[in-house]
C-alpha cells in the first residue's frame, strides 16, 4: 500500500511534467492547428540557457528571464517560420517543425555537449516556518514524498490557474480564444490575428520551458533528454483532447500515474520498465480509435 | 460617405467583382440586390477589407481604405456583419459582445480614469444593445452556438455595433429566419438607421424587404452593377419586378 501511494504521488508529478508540455503543445495547437513536434526541444534548448545562466544569478533571478527569453524565442519562431507556412499543406507544417526539431537538437549538441549534467531543484524558500520548493522528503503519514515533486505539482497548478485567469478575464485571452474559434470573425472585431498567434506560441514556449527546468532535475539534463517526454506529452494530450488544456493536464496525470504503475507492477523478468512506453503508445492508438477527440475535446478533428 | 470606384477583385483565378462602383451617402439605408453568386457579399469583403481589391478605389469618409487590412478598417468606424453571422459560438453571448468592442479599446489603459470611461462606454453600448434585443440580455450567459437563429443573427448585429460604427455592412440578415423573425429584425435595423444615424449597406436576396427600409438599391448581376436607382424606382422598374420581386 505504502508503495502504491508512493508511486501514486510520484506519477501525479511526472505527469505533471507530461501535463505541462502537452499543455503547451496543446495551446498552439487550438489556435494553428499546428502541431509542434519541436516543442520538447525548445523547452530543452531553454534549459540548457538556464544551466547556463545559473553560473552567473540565484535560481529564483534566472527562472523568470528564461520564461522571458523562452516567450521571445517562441515568439519569433511564429513570426519568421511558422508564419511562412500558414495555409500550406499540414504535411510541410509537420516537416517544418521537424526541422526545427533537428536544428535546435543540434544547435544544444554542438554548444553544450551530449555530456549529461544536473541541473538543480528550485531552492527551498522559508515561509514563516514552512519549507517551500527544495530537495529532501516530506513524510506525509502514510507515505513519503520528495520535495521536487510537490515543487512540480504546485507549478503545474499553478500555471493552470494563471492561464485559466489569463484566458477568462483579460482582453488578450478573450482575443486569443477568439482567434482561436474564429480567425475571420476574429479580424473583422479588429483583432490582430497573426499577432494573437505569436503570443501564443511565446506563451506556449515559456510552458514548456518551465516543464523543462523541472524535469531536467529528475532525468539529467543533455540534447536528447525531452524524447520520451514528449511521446509522453502527446499521448497525454491526444487523451485529454488536442484542443482543451485542461484536458492536456488531466491527460498528463493519467499518463504519469499509468507510466509508474506499470514501470512498478510489471513483472520485471518478462517485460521489465520498458513496458511504460509500450503501454502509452497503446493509449494513444486505443484513443484515436475509441473517442479521437478525447476526454475533454469538443471539436472533430478536421481540417476545414 | 462611401465610395466605391470600378473595384475589381478576385479569388485566385475566379473574378467576382468585374468593376463595381456604388455610393452610400452619410445616414442612408443603401440595399444591394442580386442573385445567388452576383458579388454581393464580395463586395461586402472588398470594403471591409477580408477581400483586396486588384484594382479600383475605396473611399471612407474621404480616407481611401482598399489598402488597409480589415483590422484597421474596423477602427474607423465601419462594422462588417458577415454572411452566416461568424458568432464565436463556443463563447458566451457576452463574450461575443465584449469582443465586438475590442476595435474601441485597443491597448492598456493609461490610466484609472480611462479605464473608468472606458468600462462606462462598454456599459452604455451593452445596455442600448439590451434594449434592442432584450432576448440577448436574458441569455448573456448562454453559449452563442445554442441560441436559435434569430437570435444568432441578434447577437451578430448587436456584435457589431459594440464597435459603435458610423457605417454597418449588413450581409443577408433574414437568411434561414422565418418571415416573422426577418421582419422584426428589419425593424430593428430601421430603428437603428433611424434613432441612432448609423448609415447601412445591406446585401439581400429579399428584394422585397430590403427596399422598403433602403432609400436607395443597387442591383448586381454576375459582378457587375446592372442597375441603380431609388428604392422607390426599383420597386416599379420591371426588370426588377420580373427578376427579384416575384412578381
Amino acid at each position: 500500500m505504502e508503495e502504491f501511494l508512493q508511486q501514486m504521488v510520484t506519477g501525479l508529478a511526472t505527469g505533471s511534467v507530461y501535463g505541462l508540455l502537452a499543455l503547451a503543445i496543446v495551446l498552439i495547437y487550438r489556435s494553428t492547428s499546428v502541431l509542434n513536434f519541436a516543442q520538447g526541444e525548445m523547452a530543452m534548448f531553454t534549459t540548457f540557457a538556464a544551466w547556463t545562466m545559473l553560473h552567473w544569478g540565484h535560481y529564483w533571478i534566472v527562472f523568470p528571464l528564461v520564461l522571458l527569453m523562452a516567450a521571445a524565442i517562441g515568439g519569433f519562431i511564429e513570426l519568421v517560420i511558422i508564419r511562412r507556412v500558414e495555409g500550406a499543406p499540414i504535411l510541410n507544417i509537420i516537416i517544418v517543425t521537424l526541422g526545427l526539431f533537428a536544428i535546435l537538437n543540434n544547435v544544444a549538441t554542438w554548444r553544450w555537449g551530449g555530456i549529461p549534467k544536473g541541473f538543480p531543484a528550485p531552492p527551498e524558500i522559508q515561509v514563516t516556518g514552512v519549507k517551500f520548493f527544495g530537495e529532501g522528503a516530506l513524510d506525509i503519514g502514510p507515505t513519503v514524498v520528495s520535495y521536487h515533486d510537490l515543487t512540480i505539482l504546485v507549478f503545474a497548478v499553478g500555471i493552470m490557474a494563471a492561464l485559466y485567469l489569463f484566458f477568462q478575464y483579460t482582453p488578450l485571452g478573450l482575443a486569443m480564444r477568439a482567434t482561436a474559434q474564429n480567425p475571420i470573425a476574429s479580424r473583422l472585431m479588429g483583432i490582430r490575428v497573426g499577432r494573437m498567434l505569436a503570443v501564443g506560441w511565446a506563451l506556449s514556449a515559456a510552458v514548456g520551458a518551465v516543464a523543462g527546468m523541472l524535469i531536467a532535475h529528475l532525468i539529467l539534463l543533455q540534447p536528447p533528454m525531452m524524447m520520451g517526454v514528449l511521446l509522453y506529452a502527446f499521448a497525454a494530450a491526444v487523451l485529454g483532447g488536442l484542443d482543451s488544456p485542461v484536458g492536456a493536464i488531466v491527460g498528463g496525470l493519467i499518463i504519469g500515474i499509468t507510466e509508474n504503475l506499470v514501470g512498478t507492477y510489471t513483472p520485471q523478468d518478462i517485460l521489465g520498465p520498458d513496458m511504460k512506453l509500450t503501454v502509452t503508445l497503446i493509449i494513444i492508438v486505443l484513443v484515436l480509435l475509441v473517442r479521437p477527440t478525447g476526454i475533454f475535446g469538443r471539436r472533430t478533428l478536421r481540417r476545414v | 460617405m462611401l465610395q466605391v470606384r470600378e473595384v475589381v477583385a478576385a479569388y485566385g483565378p475566379v473574378v467576382a467583382l468585374h468593376g463595381v462602383s456604388l455610393e452610400v451617402p452619410e445616414g442612408s439605408v443603401v440595399a444591394v440586390l442580386g442573385a445567388n453568386g452576383a458579388g454581393k457579399s464580395s463586395t461586402l469583403r472588398a470594403i471591409s477589407g477580408l477581400l483586396r481589391p486588384r484594382s479600383g478605389s475605396i473611399e471612407f469618409e474621404g480616407q481611401r481604405i482598399d489598402r488597409l487590412s480589415a483590422e484597421q478598417i474596423v477602427s474607423l468606424g465601419m462594422s462588417h456583419i458577415p454572411e452566416g453571422r461568424q458568432l464565436f459560438s463556443e463563447m458566451t453571448v457576452l463574450e461575443n459582445l465584449r469582443l465586438g468592442a475590442y476595435s474601441r479599446f485597443t491597448g492598456v489603459a493609461g490610466s484609472i480614469r480611462e479605464y473608468r470611461r472606458r468600462r462606462q462606454d462598454f456599459e452604455a453600448a451593452l445596455k442600448q444593445i439590451f434594449e434592442y434585443f432584450p432576448i440577448l440580455a436574458e441569455r448573456r450567459n448562454q453559449m452563442a452556438g445554442t441560441l436559435s437563429g434569430g437570435e444568432q443573427q441578434m447577437l451578430a448585429i448587436g456584435r457589431g455595433l459594440m464597435g459603435n460604427p458610423r457605417l454597418l455592412l449588413l450581409d443577408e440578415p433574414s437568411m434561414g429566419l422565418a418571415p416573422i423573425v426577418t421582419r422584426e429584425i428589419f425593424e430593428i435595423i430601421e430603428t437603428i438607421n433611424r434613432t441612432q444615424g448609423v448609415t447601412i449597406l445591406l446585401v439581400e436576396q429579399n428584394a422585397n424587404l430590403a427596399l422598403e427600409i433602403a432609400h436607395y438599391g443597387y442591383v448586381l448581376e454576375t459582378g457587375r452593377i446592372a442597375l441603380a436607382d431609388t428604392s422607390e424606382n426599383l420597386r416599379k422598374s420591371e426588370a426588377v419586378q420580373r427578376s427579384y420581386l416575384g412578381y
